[in-house]
This record gives structure tokens, C-alpha cells and sequence, in this order.
């Protein structure tokens, strides 16, 4: 296993998280790039968990065309039949609906809510990160005072607090998780972006007469995105796995929509009629945080170069 | 227990044959305990909440009312009997004076007379806003059980006379509902409800003697209790909310509790393979889709209400019931006195509900679209959460859209009883509510009288129709008995040929327990009778 | 030491406050009349207008908040919509559960989370190395909620060995740790521990190896210090920070249980939150969210403490 077990990384809490190291020294943009892909493909491990990752991508866009049954067409007299069933290949679930087509398409909500909030959350935590640790000061001491108040709070118990105020819903579900991750992302940005700012190349770039905006697009962006990408990819795991808890709540998808923390839910009644049924959405869910958590610690060692 | 320490079972063991040797006439007769689908302990003061459930578990074992009803058979359906008033009459000239004869020396558990003061004092706290007595949470429990109800006064300490807003003849029902707590010992906790929540004292069967909110409740056999036959076997009673149908029966096979509520079909098979005991048994329950009739309320379109009706696969939900269920042919279920002989066939008929709807402008590019209020669990509810999930997949298959809205059952009852309008209802156009169909009142009169309407009653829906209310008023002034039965007929061939409600099923009451449930005996009720039920001794 | 105390309580005040704030506007969060919010679908108006005049929701929000921090300083967090019975009361209850099965799981996860940690942090890249690598992966990548569900079937509902539900045989109320009540805490303890021990092993794992590499460590063989000599000093340095990431792990299991205490229905405050949340009893839901985010500042200040007293390299400022 290549994964390096450094202090922090992927928590659920995700708070015990230690800033990816920036590369030392300034390398050239695309250098920098080519040779961290160049070594991430050496790594079989993160290779195969990207691998799968892509898969089930492909899965959840084709899923509309390529499910093998009608995901939402149930039959009582089919229902909760064995994995291994001659017409349900991984058996159907307590309304008699076929177990694949609806994992498979439920793979589209399931990574929809799981790496929407990240998403959201890596381009306003980025920018509030940066802008803290590049102007400083006072900016910088009201912006992470306020995001310090939200590191009060556990992960999980945000989220929930927010989703059970808001109440249930996909739009209210990818709002509190977003709300969850920006500040993480944004400590992250500001960290980074301070330790940076204070490098000789950006001292450089000021005598060589760049405007301050230039300096921030070209030099903070490029040295900072990395790592903070780096680190948003650990969470979009964590993501996944609260998404699907709000829906196994009943905060999150509504039925009949196929979510895997929703199908988890609904299955619980089975677990002593068909227990392996019962247990396929959370597995689903499991390969695939596990595939993106191997997946961002290969990103990371394959970023961590010294000279 | 199932798992026991080899030392500890062998000691236990021998203390039993002890016990059985010495003392074989007074055998200890247990503790039982039960998985009720409540998420808490319902109301303990004693007009209490959670619906039906509540007033089974905390209703009728703590208190009682002046008229209880008859649980002591399972083959027939149950009927009123006295309770704390050993008679009842309606003034033959004027028919809206009741009088209502206490039962002499009974008392409350904390030692009190039972008197018609007491009585009085009771309905004030349901009743009179500005009694000290009064409670809000009891009166929103039972004001709109007793809507007739307009004064009523002491005549002599045993007797007590009610008056009617209007003559009717359902009032015994009504009044059946009412619990009567101890006055005094509401006096002796300085006069908190808050406080008689924890020491609660009725004239009931069985006494509250431990209180943990969420998690527990014990009763012990009130040993006092005025009717000698219904004087609690068992040692001990201990309530345990357990809304999860699969946390039930998970602590039903684990030991935790020897008796579940309405246990997650699914596992009933492998409840059976293990040993449990299974009971059913008819009960008036339906389990419907009350619907809105507020202005823009889509349900006013009669063509919608069959079409939905006509969309629902009732077989298949007796089958994802594993066969617990009967199908609905109307609002009442098959064969009852009062079911009449309606026109329009409850049936399962895709493509006539298509055409329907089709006729009432519906179509592909403009799909009905519905939003309901569903519980997750509930005493009646039955399996909400798959149930309905079925239902929006036939109604899909017709071309129907539903969207719901999963609350809490409690939380569903406020929605019921503040009615369609109120905020709390959210702008849903329907709710999926079981009914206690056990009288004309509960069973019809409630859910579509005009003047029921929240927040007088529970006309949830807002429905109004003079016709239907002038055979309400026929059911209410006719006393005798086979002349309200031929009304009642055809109330109900109202209900179902204007399709007032989506009928979809009725319950049989399942429950699971353990082998060692002895002497229980399932009424063809809401409520049930704890008092004969003993545990076998053996361990199984 | 006092002054650094001092200092961390001045530092840490501000984000009590910010809190507080955050828990006061869930409700104004919550789509609807916030009034509505916090009173039952039954309220006479009698009570609606008393309500209206102990909280100012006529009032500016900066006003209403001081009013509600004013009766939350003083011990009320107001009454449930559901029960009727006050918030302070119902989360205090709750809370001694949670702590109970926090603490549990906590311990569990650090006893093996240190195991696999030092382990791997001496045979890195062994065998053991990679098996605790493969855990501390899966610790965090496991949606807990499910694996509890998979421990119900297989030590439940299969080999019926431990209750799936609940927290004793006769309930919360006198919980002891007897042999009848641990039967009940062992199936959600361990679902909960795996999380923190993966992150412990990997903290542990990355200290370790990191003390063992440095050059002091080498000096103090040469001159002859035993294996075990080398272990203490490993030992003393790794402590400080693997005992504050279990305090903080305490915390986060606190905060975070809500998924596993409704999968096996232990009453405590994620419970509690569950059920809040069902019957939008949102009084409820904001005391156990300003209750459980004050345990969390509260032990993140007490970690910080016992870390700088604790470890020697860490100056106080």
C-alpha cells in the first residue's frame, strides 16, 4: 500500500487535518502537473481507485439508457428476492424492484449529493481561504474568526443541525453540506496562502512591477489550487457518506427516487428475511469513498516532491 | 432473557423449582413487557396523545372512563359497557339531557373518592378554558372527542347530567373517550399537570409507578380496582416506545420485550420459525387518504377521486403486508353492518382511473400532481413508509405524481386535527390517516359534518355537503338502535360512491409475542384488556 | 500555566458566542413563522402571546438573541414542542447516555488504534504495517451507519448473540456497567470506535515513525539505551498528541453519534436529534445542538490545555 498514513487527512470529523504540504520550491506549472500524473500513474493502487471511480461516473451518466430493468417498476409478487436470482441478478428490494437498475441509477444521486457540496464548497472556501491569507490583517482575523466558530461544531452534528432546520430535501441537503466543508476548505486556503505569500518569488514578482491581481491569479493560484484540490478530493468521501445519512434520516432524496442512504433505510425492515440485499447499498456506498480516499492519498503523495 | 450466564441460570433455575414447589398457588405471574410503535410514552395525565396506541397503553390501564368499552371477547364485536357510570339514560322528552349513575366507592389510586364533583372537574379540564384545572395538552387531546358535549352539571354526588348541543344519539361514544383523573392528587402536587405527569393517579386498573420519558413505563396492578374480574395477573407492565417496526421485532428476539405492536411483515415468517406467537383479528380500522376540500384542492373534481381510487393495486399491498391486510371495498370493511350496497366498485382498474383522469384534463404533458402528509410509523399507520411508496408507484403508473411529506406520528395528528388549512399542514392536499371506525361518530360523522370543520373538530378536509349532513342529523336523532343501522347504510353508500376518501385498506392488528403470553385475548378493538394475561413460567 | 488558561478562555469566548449565534438562528433557519416553530400546533393564545412576549419575536433579531441568551445563561433552553417537558431537562438525560457510549467507543478506538499505530510505526512497510494501513483506510471510509446495520445481522439477527437495540434490559434509567447493560453497549461502541481508530493508527503510526527516524534516536541506541529504553522515549513523546486527538475524537463522537444511536436506538442525544427533528420539535433540536457544540468547545479547551502542560516542546506563550 503506497497510501502514506500522514497525521490527519481523511476524517470523518475532517477536522484533525493537517495542510498539504505546498511544493517547496516554485516548478514550473505544467512541470509540476505532468510530474505528479506521471507518478500517480505508477501508483497501482490510487490507479485502480480512480479506475473505479471513473466507472461508476460512467455508470451514473448512462444509467437512464443502460439499466437492465425499470428501476422504479416494483412487483409484489418478486419482492426481496436473493442476490443470485435468475431474473435479479443482486435481487430486488421490498417493493419487488430490481437491485442493479436501481443501484446503478441510484449511483447518480448517491455521487451527485456527494460531490456537489465539495464542489461548491472548494470555490467559496478557496476564495475566502486566499483572500484571508492574502490580504491579512483584519480581513484575515474577522474571516477565520467566523469560520473558527463553525469548527465548534462536529461535522456531522452541522450538518444535521442545519438539514433538520431547513428541513428534508436534495437542495437543502447540498446546502448544510456545503456549509460543512467551506470552512475546512477555506482553513486549508489560508494556510497555504499565507505560507506562500511570504516566499521570495512573490517579493519578485512585486519588484518586477506586477499589480497586485496579476500576482494573485498567476502566482497564488497556481502554487495554491494544487494542494487545496489535493485536499478537497479527501473530502469528498466524507461527503458521500454524510449525504447518505441525511437520506438514511430522512432528511435528504425522497422515494421513490433511488438514493443508496435512502435504499439503505428502506431495506432495514429485510435484514432477517435478506440480509445481503439489505446490506448492498451501504456496501455501494463504501467502495466508493473508499476508491475516492485511496484515490486523494495517492494525489497527495504523488504532489508531496522535494528538492 | 434467552442468553444466561450457566452459573446464573442454574441458581435461577433452582430458586424456581423452589418457588414452584412452595408456593404453587400464588405463583408469581411475571412481567410483561412491550414494544409499543409510539417514538415516546404517551400522555400520562390521562386524556392522552399517540392516537389509538395511547389510549390502549395509557388510557384504559391507568384510567377509565364513564363508559369503557367491552374487551373480553374476541369473536364478537366489541360494544360499550359501564365503567365508572353504572347506567345511562336520555331524557325521553327532552333527548338532548343525559343522566349519567356513578358507580359508588370506587377510588383513585392515591386513595380519593370517585364523585360526580370529579367528573365535572374533568370535563373543565378538557372544556373550560379558564378553569385552573385546565389543560391544553389533555384538551387538545379530548375537546374534539366530545364535540356534543354543551354543559353539564353535578345533580347529587352520583349523579351527573350532560347536555347536547343537539339531540344524539351517539353520545355514549363520544363520552367513552373521556379519561378521568384524580382531582385531588392534581391538588396535592401543587397543582401541576407537569408534576401529575410523573405521579399520575386514575381509578384504572393498573398503576403508574415509574415514568421515564422516550424510554419506559411500569405499571403495577391496582389491586383496589373496582371490577374484581379485571383486577391485573401479572406483576408488573412495562411500556417500551419502540417506533422502528425492525427495532421491534429485533428486541422481540433478543428478549428485550415479550410482546410487539405491529411487527415489520417481512419478518413475520421468521418470527413464526422462531417461536412467536402471532395475533390477528378484525378491528374497525381503516387506512385511507383524508382528503383536502379547501378551494384549488384538486380532490374536488369527483373524476380525480375514483380515478385515484380505481388506480390502487389493494391485492398488492395485502401481499407486501405478507397477507395482513383486508382490501378495501369501501370506507367500512366487507361485510360490516353498516356497509350498505354502493354503486361505484372500489377496484383495481388502470385503465378506467386513466380515462378518468383524462376527462378531468389531466394528461402526460399535464400530470396530476399530489402532495401528502405520511407518518413513518404509528399506532394504525400500519407500514406507512413501503405502503405509500406502493401507492405513488401505482398512481405513477397511471401518470399521477406524488410527492410526500414523512413526519412523526404526533406530528401528523397536530397536521389532522389543525386541519388543511392550518400552517402546519404545509399545503398538502391530503393526509394517509388510520381511523377508528368503531361508531357513527368516529367512524362517519367526525371526518365530514360541516360544522366539525378544525378547529371545532376533526373535519380535516373542510368538506361540506348539506345532504351528507342531513343524514348526519338523521343518524343523531335516531335512538333506536336497527333504524340508525339503515342510515348508517346509507351514509356509507355515500362515502363511497362520491369516493369522499381514497380507500385502500384495513388492518388486522398484528402482534407478535412471546410463547410465554398466556390468558391475552385480542379484542375486536382499538384498546385491548391486560388484566387476564399472565407469563408462563417456563423458560422457552 | 494560569495565564495561558486565561488566555485560551479569553481566545475561546468569542466562538462560544459565535455558537450560540448559529444555534439561535436555526430557527429563524427554519422555513415558517419561527414562532410557529417553537410552539405546538395546538397552543391556545393564550400561550402563543405569552410565548410572544418571554422571547420578543416582535422585536430586532439582536434583541430576540439577547433575550434568548439571557434564559439559556440561566439554565432554560426552552420547552419541546412534542413533550412539553423542558429542553434542559430532556438533553441532561440524553447526554449522560451519549457520554456513556462516547466514552466507551472512544476507549475502544484508542486501545487499538495506539496497537496498530505503534506496530506499524516500528515494522513500517510489513505486513502489519499494511494491514493497519488497510483499517485505518477503512475506518474512515466505512459509512458507519451501515456498518452498524451489518453488525446487527451478523451478531443479531444470525448468530443471536448481543441485543441490536437499546441501551439495557430495563433501560437507560439505572445504567451500570454490569455484564446485562455492557451486552447492550458492545455492538454500537464498536461501530463507533472504528472511526477513530483509523485516525489514531494513523496518527500514531506517523509519529512514531517520525521519532524513530530522528537522529537522536539513533544516539540514544549508541549509547547503549535498551529497545525498551528506545520504546518509553517513543512512548512519552508520542502521548501527548495521540491522547489530544482522543479528546478531540471524544467529541466529534459526541457531536457526530445522531446515525448510530437511531440505528440502534440508544438514547441519547443523537436520539433525541432524530426525534426533534421528525416532529420539527425545533426547540429541542436547537438545545441539543447548543448543548453538545458548548461539550465540544469545552473539551477542545481542555485538550489544548493538558497538551501544553503535557508536552514538553510545546512553549507557553
Amino acid at each position: 500500500m503506497t497510501a502514506p498514513l500522514t497525521a490527519g487527512s481523511v476524517a470523518l470529523d475532517g477536522n484533525i487535518t493537517a495542510a498539504p504540504d505546498a511544493p517547496e520550491a516554485f516548478i514550473a506549472s505544467r512541470g509540476f502537473w505532468g510530474h505528479v500524473g506521471h507518478r500517480l500513474v505508477r501508483d497501482p493502487v490510487a490507479m485502480a481507485a480512480g479506475i473505479l471511480i471513473l466507472i461508476v461516473i460512467a455508470i451514473a451518466i448512462l444509467s437512464p439508457w443502460i439499466t437492465p430493468m425499470d428501476p422504479y417498476k416494483g412487483s409484489m409478487l418478486r419482492r426481496l428476492k436473493p442476490v443470485g436470482d435468475a431474473t435479479y441478478w443482486l435481487g430486488s428490494d421490498e417493493l419487488g424492484r430490481d437491485m442493479i437498475s436501481r443501484l446503478m441509477l441510484g449511483s447518480r444521486l448517491s455521487l451527485f449529493m456527494g460531490v456537489t457540496p465539495v464542489l461548491i464548497a472548494f470555490v467559496i472556501g478557496s476564495g475566502i481561504g486566499i483572500l484571508a491569507g492574502y490580504v491579512g490583517g483584519w480581513t484575515n482575523t474577522i474571516l477565520m474568526r467566523t469560520i473558527d466558530v463553525f469548527f465548534a461544531f462536529p461535522s456531522v452534528l452541522l450538518a444535521i443541525a442545519l438539514s433538520g432546520a431547513l428541513g428534508a430535501g436534495i437542495f437543502n441537503s447540498i446546502v448544510s453540506l456545503t456549509c460543512v466543508f467551506v470552512p475546512q476548505i477555506a482553513r486549508v486556503a489560508e494556510s497555504v496562502t499565507t505560507g506562500i505569500r511570504r516566499r521570495d518569488y512573490i517579493d519578485a514578482a512585486k519588484l518586477s512591477g506586477a499589480s497586485a491581481f496579476t500576482i494573485m491569479r498567476v502566482q497564488v493560484l497556481g502554487n495554491v489550487v494544487g494542494p487545496i484540490f489535493v485536499y478537497s478530493t479527501s473530502l469528498i468521501s466524507v461527503s458521500m457518506i454524510l449525504a447518505s445519512g441525511l437520506s438514511f434520516l430522512g432528511l435528504g432524496v425522497r422515494p421513490p427516487e433511488p438514493e443508496w442512504g435512502l435504499m439503505l433505510n428502506t431495506l432495514r425492515t429485510a435484514i432477517y428475511v435478506n440480509p445481503v440485499v439489505a446490506a448492498l447499498p451501504g456496501l455501494a456506498i463504501f467502495i466508493v469513498s473508499i476508491s475516492f480516499n485511496l484515490f486523494s492519498d495517492g494525489l497527495r503523495s504523488a504532489m508531496e516532491i522535494r528538492q | 432473557m434467552n442468553v444466561v450466564l450457566p452459573k446464573l441460570g442454574a441458581r435461577a433455575a433452582l430458586a424456581g423449582v423452589v418457588l414452584l414447589a412452595a408456593t404453587s398457588a400464588s405463583l408469581a405471574q411475571g412481567t410483561l413487557r412491550i414494544g409499543m410503535t409510539a417514538s415516546d410514552i404517551p400522555l400520562t395525565t390521562g386524556q392522552t396523545d399517540n392516537g389509538g396506541e395511547g389510549m390502549r397503553f395509557m388510557g384504559y390501564t391507568v384510567y377509565d372512563g364513564l363508559i369503557n368499552w367491552d374487551l373480553s371477547s374476541a369473536t364478537k364485536a366489541s360494544d360499550l359497557v359501564p365503567g365508572l357510570a353504572e347506567s345511562w339514560t336520555v331524557d325521553a322528552n327532552d333527548k338532548t339531557k343525559w343522566v349519567f349513575k356513578l358507580r359508588p366507592g370506587v377510588k383513585f389510586h392515591d386513595g380519593s373518592d370517585f364523585t360526580a364533583d370529579a367528573v365535572v372537574w374533568n370535563l373543565d379540564k378538557l372544556l373550560k378554558a379558564d378553569a385552573p384545572q385546565y389543560d391544553p395538552r389533555q384538551s387538545a387531546q379530548g375537546k374534539t372527542r366530545i364535540p356534543s358535549v354543551a354543559s353539564y352539571k353535578v345533580v347529587d354526588p352520583l349523579t351527573v347530567e350532560i347536555v347536547t348541543k343537539a339531540p344524539d344519539a351517539t353520545l355514549p361514544y363520544q363520552i367513552a373517550w373521556v379519561m378521568m383523573s384524580s382531582p385531588a392528587q392534581w391538588e396535592k402536587l401543587g397543582k401541576s399537570w407537569d408534576e401529575f405527569a410523573k405521579h399520575p393517579s386514575g381509578t384504572g386498573p393498573w398503576k403508574l409507578t415509574l415514568f421515564a420519558p422516550r424510554e419506559r413505563a411500569e405499571m403495577v396492578p391496582n389491586t383496589a380496582y373496582w371490577d374484581k374480574n379485571r383486577v391485573p395477573k401479572l406483576d408488573k407492565l412495562v411500556l417500551v416506545p419502540l417506533p422502528e417496526a425492525n427495532a421491534r421485532v429485533a428486541a422481540l428476539r433478543s428478549g428485550q420485550v415479550e410482546w410487539i405492536e405491529a411487527p415489520a411483515p417481512d419478518a413475520i415468517a421468521s418470527l413464526k420459525g422462531a417461536g412467536f406467537t402471532i395475533v390477528t383479528n378484525a378491528y374497525p380500522h381503516n387506512w385511507t387518504w383524508h382528503l383536502s376540500r379547501v378551494e384549488g384542492s384538486p380532490w374536488n373534481d369527483i373524476r380525480v377521486r375514483k380515478a385515484v381510487n380505481l388506480a390502487i393495486d389493494r391485492e398488492g399491498i395485502k401481499e407486501l403486508l405478507g397477507g395482513l391486510a383486508i382490501p378495501a371495498k369501501g370506507f367500512m370493511p366487507p361485510g360490516h353492518q353498516w356497509f350498505g350496497k354502493p354503486t361505484f366498485d372500489v377496484k383495481y382498474d388502470p385503465e378506467a382511473a386513466k380515462k378518468l383522469l383524462a376527462e378531468a384534463g389531466y394528461s402526460t404533458a399535464k400530470p396530476l400532481k399530489l402532495k401528502v402528509a405520511i407518518s413513518a410509523s404509528g399506532s394504525g399507520q400500519m407500514q406507512p413508509l413501503p405502503m405509500n411508496e406502493f401507492v405513488q408507484q401505482n398512481l405513477a403508473d397511471v401518470g399521477v405524481q406524488v410527492e410526500y411529506q414523512v413526519v412523526e406520528w404526533n406530528t401528523l395528528i397536530n397536521i389532522w386535527r389543525a386541519g388543511a388549512k392550518a400552517d402546519i399542514s404545509r399545503g398538502v392536499s391530503a393526509i394517509n390517516y388510520s381511523y377508528f371506525i368503531q361508531d357513527p361518530f368516529t367512524g362517519f360523522i367526525r371526518h365530514l359534518q360541516c360544522n366539525l370543520a378544525p378547529p371545532n373538530g376533526t373535519n380535516w378536509g373542510y368538506y361540506c355537503d348539506p345532504a351528507m349532513d342531513k343524514l348526519f342529523d338523521q343518524v343523531r336523532n335516531t335512538f333506536d338502535k336497527a333504524e340508525q343501522e339503515k342510515v348508517l347504510q346509507k351514509v356509507h353508500e355515500k362515502y363511497v360512491d362520491d369516493a369522499l376518501f381514497v380507500m385502500i385498506t384495513h388492518d388486522v392488528n398484528p402482534r407478535a409475542m412471546s410463547p410465554k403470553v398466556k390468558g391475552f385475548v385480542q379484542a375486536q378493538n382499538w384498546f385491548q384488556d391486560f388484566s387476564n394475561i399472565t407469563m408462563a413460567t417456563a423458560s422457552r | 500555566m494560569l495565564l495561558y488558561i486565561l488566555k485560551r478562555l479569553i481566545t475561546v469566548t468569542p466562538v462560544a458566542f459565535g455558537v450560540s449565534i448559529v444555534c439561535f438562528l436555526l430557527v429563524h433557519l427554519a422555513p415558517g413563522d419561527p414562532l410557529s416553530a417553537v410552539l405546538p400546533a395546538d397552543a391556545t393564545q393564550q400561550t402563543i402571546d405569552d410565548m410572544r412576549a418571554a422571547y420578543g419575536f416582535d422585536k430586532p433579531l439582536p434583541i430576540q438573541y439577547a433575550i434568548w441568551l439571557w434564559h439559556v445563561l440561566h439554565g432554560d433552553l426552552g420547552v419541546s414542542i412534542a413533550t412539553g417537558r423542558p429542553v434542559a431537562q430532556e438533553v441532561g438525560r440524553a447526554v449522560v447516555n451519549s457520554l456513556i457510549l462516547a466514552s466507551v467507543a472512544t476507549l475502544i478506538g484508542f486501545t487499538f488504534g495506539v496497537f496498530f499505530g505503534f506496530v506499524a510505526g516500528y515494522r513500517r512497510n510489513s505486513i502489519l504495517d499494511r494491514v493497519a494501513s488497510a483499517l485505518s483506510v477503512f475506518g474512515v471510509s466505512v459509512p458507519h451507519y451501515w456498518l452498524g446495520m451489518v453488525l446487527v445481522i451478523v451478531f443479531s439477527a444470525t448468530l443471536g448473540w448481543l441485543p441490536p437495540t437499546g441501551a439495557g434490559p430495563d433501560g437507560s434509567g439505572n445504567w451500570r456497567p454490569d455484564f446485562d447493560h455492557l451486552r447492550y453497549i458492545i455492538l454500537p461502541a464498536v461501530t463507533m470506535a472504528v472511526i477513530p481508530m483509523g485516525i489514531i493508527a494513523r496518527t500514531v503510526r506517523a509519529l512514531v515513525a517520525d521519532i524513530l527516524s530522528q537522529d537522536f534516536v539513533e544516539a540514544l541506541r549508541a549509547k547503549g539505551l535498551s529497545e525498551f529504553g528506545v520504546f518509553k522515549h517513543v512512548v512519552r513523546n508520542a502521548a501527548p498528541t495521540a491522547l489530544a486527538i482522543m479528546g478531540l475524537q471524544l467529541g466529534y463522537l459526541l457531536g457526530g453519534s445522531i446515525l448510530i444511536e437511531t440505528v440502534f436506538a440508544w438514547p441519547g442525544t443523537g436520539f433525541l436529534l432524530n426525534a426533534a427533528i421528525f416532529q420539527r420539535d425545533l426547540p429541542l433540536l436547537q438545545g441539543s445542538i447548543l448543548v453538545l457544540a458548548m461539550f465540544f468547545v469545552a473539551l477542545n479547551l481542555i485538550v489544548d490545555v493538558m497538551q501544553t502542560a503535557l508536552d514538553p516542546r510545546i512553549e507557553r506563550a
